[in-house]
């Protein structure tokens, strides 16, 4: 039996009657009377038993809106650079068909193999090739749809294009709380230039509690919304306010013993409370090391912004967050236009930081519990963007197969995984789909995607919405052990 | 694209709710195949084993004995065999059912035990049996299916306190050891019914006025004085709006266009609920209001634009036909949403389910979903869609349509006038310009100029490129003739304020169904679109029908010149034969008033909802509300004036020991108000609460940090606040309100440590918690008297500091200052009265830095007071801004050495420097600025700084602008301002035991910010911003947070 000072502590983030209900009725004090009515759910952040062991315990998704071009990037087709200028033979679906065109236009960058593994990768990304042997890449993703909307929804949400339904971020908070009761589980490290495309939708709690929503991290200060007491408030004046207002909420928790949602909200405040002091400790790159600093590129203009939000993240799942995704402003890798230029810039900013933020985790020793997300939603077409002058050439959308990377948490390093086919337009081997992802990446969390349930409406939803899904085990360090029959 | 939009249907795996519980509770003896195997059948097999008449491997599963015979792999079952049995090798193994989904160990044991007890059935089985899964008995008696039964009323003695049926009802359900507590006390209940039956606190007259009552019907009294309030009906509309999935915008889209009639709607659900409209006549006007308006004959009728406005009930649902997706899987989300909408509100049940196939938990056949869709299909025809903006319809009278277009024909005159002038006066300003060139280029010029532009040759086009300023149009006439073009541009403004005289034109966001429109409504396989099937009539629930067959709605009504299928719907729901309903909106209302209703799923009335606590009082109260004409004024009534409601909220360790979560309601839950209720009484307390009703919502916006709040600071009622889809409110959302994908059943409440953060650090809380400062100040009564001398022994004395304020003048005869202190402290200056000017004293004020004399004898005085001897000297700065007058005149007096000074300013500024002024401890220098003889136009800037040396050291430097300040707050003041603090946020006075923790913190924050004056937002003195800390402490706290 807890008391409840004990009870109140390990249930700082919420918890609501139903909870030490639940609790008594496990002592045996209380006898159940028949026709009594269900719980109405409540629901908290405190760490939750996953279904097996878990390889992974936290996620930094670097989410890279608009489409990143797998042929120039992660996945070399030399057919493809061979036959450009040709028509492309197959059929192909343009989004912008004003511009289609047949021609196949070739990668006007070199690729090379990088580490131990051999993997190949474009000249664009000279520091990933350096933790070539740290990623899994995946080259055969398919969300068999060109739109971002739809591709986008597909990978956070479940299902292709239908919003309202809780993120990635949401069903692992939902399913596995957070270590740390003083951070948000479920943070997002958001643009100064503005959202991504789709907006606040990639960070939805749906049909959740707004519990486990993505908390927004602004891009400067301050990083958390009402934080900070204003500065006539803070220090001294807000500890005597606190006190007087536990005191009152004491005086009036006596009348209502047993009242949890009183006692709840008291121990919320003395959360926030620590917050405080928690998040801006967090947020404090300054006690970083300068070499540390400048592993993720702060000490140059182009990737600081980047880098430092990549240092954030670190600094938030060693503290005990559950799960961190980082946004860029619009869709900077969708490079319908000049891709020459364009694709180079963005590469320029992100390639740095997202390479050490792997070294990083790993020199830590977290890389091992940590899951490193890299990529979009689609990739691009192998046939030119057509805008007359081929020095505007772009590529056009393609969820027919494209790249991501991941590292750490028990996927597996130094390997590439599936194929597209020769001019890189469709995933052809091994092809995984957002729905795989999903059911792979709970895997890791010891989770096992059909029976992470949530209850809406009268109806159990999943995260793969019964959709089908498999655990893609060719990309995992320790494969499952093959399905025991219930 | 997903063709099956938001529709999602667990498969496999059951509910936790349902599964476990029942299983684990009551183990039953004796299995029957229709109520113990049929619903594992249900939700696994049947739907290729029973849906449809292509039985997978030719195995039926309906009945027992095709089971037995088995499809073609031989028989399924095989009775007291279960390890010879087929059907559970197969289900064992994990082969069935096919895909990820499995049964659960339970429900493989009760197949087992079921195969080993010989697979018995409850009766014979039937003969035949038609196609689909159909409907058992076992399902049917189900509760929620069942008629409402009025149960008799028990009877008790008197000494139980039982003051309705209700109690009674509760009474007998409660176990051996509970009663209902003592009744709480009057002033908690006059807040508890404030705050449930309007949403907004009693004001502190309120609750001093209805405890003086000595009435013995004083509760019956402030009852009906609450359900009278027009703030009733936007109350209880909230409630209803969240059920309806009220927005006021599209959504659908990133873009979420914003709806701009929806507050039609919201404000006919206000003025429904205010007249206490029959809730059979409300549903009615809702779901048919266009099927039974009376025709239509020149302007929209009173009665016709209510039930215009009404159908908005139908036009809710999110719908992004109107922002770029007006495509069939739109339009079809569209119908599903409200279907939801309505099968959720009204019926209680999540049909959507069945929207694919089969319910898998609920008798809720595939047909029965599409019955439902063809009751809508007419309005909401998918393949003949209005979008938004073609389901307006207009408010414009006849007689606006007329001033209108007079207006209009008035404003064209006025614009042909100025036509007219313009071109004279172009043709004049083309004949002066030209007068600059002689000819020919003149004329040549001028012919350039009035050949047409086609026309032009090239080398005429040339000419006008040399010589531009020929080239006169009319936005540059003011170039050439300024007085002429100024002429124009009044045209322009009186055209423009005739046409802004025309009566405003308002819409109405409307369902109307077209006349004798009647298509088919086809089921849709797997509920997707592409694949219709066959036609389905419109018709209720099969399962609470009459002998097992739904209730058929006549599809085309000939009395109407619409289908009539809506007002067929509507009226089925309200007939008393349908059960569902009158128990689906009593248990809302329980809901309301008790923080949880009968049933704790309001919307869920099916298998995996939860069952009714309390049965009987359910069906007394459905039964009552119809009985009394469903009439919701009197339902509040009756459930506010039972013991239930009215025992205290009081916790008892005996009465805890047996039900601690107060199930049997032995006393009045705590509730937590919604997040509009914070707000607004947040705003109610601060004194800021603008009470006006209906109308245009109040924008949101983001601020800087990306928040969304209220736009502009504007302190309606929250329910007034624009619901965006994609912008909730931050403080509104974080206190659960919902944000409206489709609508909200019912709301959780969190407790979650951004609330907290919330009401420590938002904007919001602190600025409210400055206003009830500000108010308790103002409207603090009492002062202390000897009772309270103790208390405030700990005070902490503080002395006045150097300075005074006044007014007065220099007698320069005697050498002299009169001086008169200033009365009044506005906050920012000293003043002479209330206002200014005062009848009295006139124009005369000091602020921080500057101020204004009056007539001669009035001048403004600054006086310092010397803390200690020593040598002085001031700089300072004497300003006056106004070219009009004859500017100020400043004179520096020292008490002991007479006038050291005087300087005039007028329309400049200048320096007040003096030097090596001897002063003792005491000594009083003045700081005077008169009018300099004429009272006019006498604001002054007047900043000095005084340093002080003793033995050459400087010791003290008084500045006269950072020192500035109000009177020094009095102990005796505070303990009234801490006395209405409470009042008004409590709704109650403080306990002894309050003042003095509320003293002691006072006194605590008083003294330390004494030391850290740094700390002090400018301004603000440490009593004030102590008792801003108070109140944000006050409203911030639970009891402000609940209601008990």
């Amino acid at each position: 039996m807890f008391t409840r000072r004990q009870f109140l502590n390990e249930n700082a983030m919420g918890i609501g009657a139903v909870a030490l209900a639940y609790l008594l009725k496990q002592d045996g004090l209380l006898a159940t009377p028949k026709n009594v009515p269900k719980a109405r759910p409540s629901f908290d952040l405190k760490p939750k038993q996953p279904h097996h062991e878990p390889q992974a315990t936290a996620m930094i998704s670097l989410f890279q809106h608009g489409g990143p071009s797998h042929m120039d990037l992660t996945d070399p087709k030399p057919e493809l650079s061979k036959a450009a200028g040709k028509d492309y033979k197959g059929d192909i679906a343009y989004s912008f068909v004003n511009n289609a065109s047949k021609k196949l236009l070739g990668s006007f960058w070199k690729f090379k193999k990088h580490g131990e593994c051999g993997t190949e990768l474009s000249e664009l990304l000279p520091n990933i090739g350096g933790i070539a042997d740290d990623i899994c890449l995946i080259r055969s993703m398919h969300t068999g749809a060109n739109g971002h909307e739809v591709s986008i929804r597909y990978f956070h949400g479940g299902i292709p294009g239908v919003l309202g339904r809780p993120t990635i971020g949401s069903w692992l908070t939902y399913g596995l709380g957070a270590e740390t009761q003083e951070l948000p589980a479920y943070m997002v490290l958001s643009d100064p230039g503005g959202h991504p495309v789709d907006g606040v939708n990639n960070w939805s709690n749906g049909f959740m509690p707004s519990l486990f929503q993505g908390t927004v991290l602004r891009p400067k200060a301050p990083r958390i919304l009402n934080l900070d007491a204003p500065p006539h408030l803070r220090g001294t004046l807000q500890r005597q306010n606190l006190d007087l207002l536990q005191a009152l909420n004491r005086k009036h928790l006596e009348q209502h013993r047993g009242e949890s949602d009183l006692e709840a909200r008291i121990a919320s405040y003395e959360l926030a409370a620590r917050m405080q002091t928690a998040a801006r400790e967090a947020l404090d790159i300054s006690q970083e090391t300068k070499s540390t600093q400048n592993m993720y590129g702060l000490h140059e203009d182009a990737t600081r912004e980047y880098g430092t939000r990549c240092l954030i993240a670190r600094r938030l799942v060693e503290r005990g967050v559950r799960f961190v995704q980082l946004f860029l402003a619009g869709q900077p890798w969708d490079n319908h236009t000049n891709i020459k230029g364009a694709l180079a810039g963005i590469c320029r900013r992100t390639d740095r930081p997202c390479a050490g933020l792997v070294k990083d985790l790993k020199q830590r020793g977290m890389l091992e519990k940590t899951v490193v997300h890299w990529g979009g939603e689609i990739g691009r077409l192998p046939v030119t963007q057509d805008h007359g002058d081929p020095k505007k050439a772009g590529r056009d959308h393609n969820g027919q197969g494209f790249s991501i990377w991941l590292a750490g948490g028990g996927f597996k390093p130094g390997m590439a995984y599936g194929n597209t086919d020769e001019v890189g337009h469709r995933a052809v081997e091994n092809v995984v789909t957002p729905n795989d992802y999903q059911a792979t990446l709970l895997h890791l969390f010891g989770l096992d995607h059909q029976r992470l349930v949530y209850h809406h409406s009268g109806q159990e939803h999943i995260v793969t919405n019964r959709r089908s899904a498999k655990i893609v085990s060719g990309v995992l360090s320790k494969p499952p052990l093959p399905a025991t029959p219930a | 694209m997903n063709h099956f939009g938001r529709v999602t249907c667990g498969f496999g795996v059951l509910a936790v709710l349902f599964g476990s519980s029942i299983r684990a509770e009551d183990q039953p003896t004796s299995l029957t195949y229709e109520q113990h195997i049929r619903p594992i059948f249900r939700a696994h097999c049947f739907d290729c084993h029973g849906a449809t008449q292509d039985f997978k491997g030719k195995l039926d599963l309906r009945l027992v004995r095709r089971m037995k015979l088995g499809g073609e792999s031989g028989p399924a079952v095989v009775a007291g065999k279960p390890d010879e049995s087929y059907l559970l090798d197969r289900v064992r193994s994990g082969e069935m059912p096919p895909g990820d989904a499995r049964l659960s160990a339970e429900e493989i044991t009760t197949l087992e035990r079921w195969i080993a007890a010989g697979i018995p059935t409850a009766r014979p089985e039937p003969e035949s049996i038609g196609p689909g899964v159909g409907i058992t008995p076992e399902e049917r008696n189900f509760w929620s299916f069942q008629p409402v039964r009025r149960p008799i009323e028990p009877k008790f003695s008197t000494g139980e306190r039982i003051r309705t049926p209700i109690d009674a009802l509760l009474r007998k359900a409660m176990p051996a050891g509970l009663s209902f507590s003592p009744d709480a006390d009057r002033t908690t209940l006059i807040k508890r019914l404030y705050l449930d039956l309007i949403g907004l606190p009693p004001t502190p007259d309120d609750v001093q006025k209805w405890n003086a009552d000595t009435g013995a019907d004083w509760f019956d009294r402030l009852v009906d004085q609450l359900l009278a309030s027009e703030h009733y009906g936007e109350r209880w509309a909230r409630h209803w709006l969240d059920v309806a999935g009220y927005a006021d915008s599209e959504g659908y889209t990133v873009k979420d266009n914003p709806r701009p009639w929806a507050w039609k709607y919201r404000d006919y659900v206000i003025r429904s609920l205010n007249a206490d409209k029959p809730f059979d006549r409300f549903l009615t006007e809702q779901l048919a209001g266009d099927e039974i308006m009376p025709p239509r004959k020149g302007d929209l009728t009173e009665r016709q634009i209510e039930l215009l406005a009404a159908t908005g009930f139908l036009r809710m649902a999110a719908d992004g036909t109107g922002s770029g997706a007006d495509n069939a899987v739109a339009r079809n989300q569209v119908m599903t949403d409200t279907i939801r909408i309505v099968s959720t509100s009204l019926l209680g049940l999540s049909v959507g389910c069945a929207q694919c196939h089969d319910h898998r938990y609920d008798p809720i056949p595939h047909t029965d979903y599409y019955a439902m869709r063809a009751i809508f299909e007419p309005a909401l025809d998918w393949k003949k869609w209005q979008q938004p903006n073609q389901r307006r319809v207009s408010l414009y009278t006849e007689a606006d349509k007329k001033r209108a277009a007079e207006l209009e024909a008035e404003a064209q005159k006025q614009a042909a006038e100025k036509a007219g002038k313009q071109k004279i006066y172009m043709a004049e300003a083309l004949e002066k310009e030209l007068e600059k060139y002689k000819d020919p280029l003149r004329e040549q010029l001028k012919t350039a100029y009035t050949t047409p532009d086609a026309k032009r040759s090239n080398e005429q086009k040339a000419l006008l490129k040399k010589h531009p300023s020929v080239n006169i149009s009319p936005g540059v006439l003011y170039q050439y003739l300024p007085k002429r073009a100024e002429e124009l541009k009044a045209y322009d403004k009186r055209i423009g304020e005739i046409r802004a005289k025309k009566p405003t034109e308002e819409f109405l966001r409307v369902l109307q169904e077209p006349a004798g429109h009647a298509p088919e409504t086809r089921l849709f396989h797997r509920g997707d679109h592409e694949q219709p099937q066959e036609v389905v009539l419109p018709a209720g629930l099969s399962v609470v029908g009459v002998d097992g067959q739904p209730r058929q709605f006549k599809p085309n009504d000939g009395s109407l010149k619409t289908t009539g299928r809506r007002l067929a719907f509507s009226k089925w729901l309200t007939s008393g034969q349908n059960p569902l309903f009158q128990r689906v909106i009593v248990n809302r209302m329980w809901m309301h008033h008790f923080g949880r209703g009968i049933v704790g799923t309001p919307s869920d009335f099916g298998v995996l909802g939860m069952r009714p606590t309390h049965p009987e009082v359910l069906d007394w109260l459905a039964d009552e509300f119809m009985k009394n004409g469903w009439s919701l004024k009197k339902l509040h009534k009756l459930i506010v004036s039972s013991t239930a409601w009215r025992q205290s909220s009081v916790s008892d360790a005996a009465k805890s020991a047996i039900d601690p979560e107060n199930r049997f309601y032995w006393r009045k839950p705590v509730i937590r108000l919604e997040a509009e209720t914070i707000r607004d009484r947040m705003l109610a307390t601060a004194g800021k609460l603008d009470r006006t009703l209906f109308g245009a919502p109040v924008a949101v916006k983001e601020d800087d940090t990306g928040q969304v709040i209220v736009d502009g600071g504007q302190t309606r009622r929250s329910l007034y606040v624009a619901v965006r889809r994609t912008q909730p409110v931050a403080m509104m959302q974080a206190f659960d309100a919902p944000v409206m994908e489709v609508n909200c059943e019912s709301r959780p409440t969190s407790t979650v440590a951004t609330q907290s953060l919330m009401l420590l650090n938002g904007a919001f809380t602190l600025d409210h918690a400055r206003g009830l400062a500000d108010r308790c100040v103002k409207e603090s009564r009492i002062t202390a008297n000897s009772d309270h001398a103790k208390l405030l022994a700990g005070f902490p004395k503080r002395s006045q500091g150097p300075w005074r304020y006044g007014y007065g003048h220099f007698n320069a005869k005697s050498g002299n200052v009169e001086f008169t202190p200033f009365a009044r402290w506005s906050g920012s200056r000293w003043q002479g009265g209330e206002t200014v000017p005062d009848p009295m004293l006139g124009y005369v004020f000091l602020t921080s830095t500057g101020g204004h004399p009056d007539v001669p004898e009035r001048a403004a005085i600054r006086r310092w007071i010397a803390p200690h001897a020593g040598m002085l000297s001031i700089d300072g700065s004497l300003g006056h801004g106004s070219e009009n007058g004859n500017g100020v005149r400043g004179t520096i007096v020292s008490s002991r050495s007479g006038k050291s000074g005087e300087w005039t300013a007028h329309h400049k500024s200048v320096n007040t420097n003096a030097s090596g002024l001897k002063v003792q401890t005491g000594d009083v220098i003045d700081f005077i600025c008169d009018c300099n003889g004429n009272h006019t136009s006498d604001s002054f800037t007047w900043t000095v700084e005084l340093t002080l040396k003793t033995d050459g050291t400087v010791d003290q430097v008084s500045k006269s602008s950072t020192e500035f300040a109000g009177p020094l707050a009095s102990p005796d003041k505070l303990l009234g301002q801490v006395e209405r603090a409470w009042e008004l946020a409590f709704c109650r006075r403080p306990s002894s035991d309050e003042y003095e923790l509320a003293i002691d913190f006072l006194v605590r924050q008083i003294q330390y910010l004494g030391k850290h004056p740094n700390q002090l937002p400018k301004g603000t003195q440490p009593e004030l911003q102590a008792l801003t800390s108070l109140c944000q402490t006050l409203i911030s706290s639970n009891e402000f947070l609940y209601v008990d």
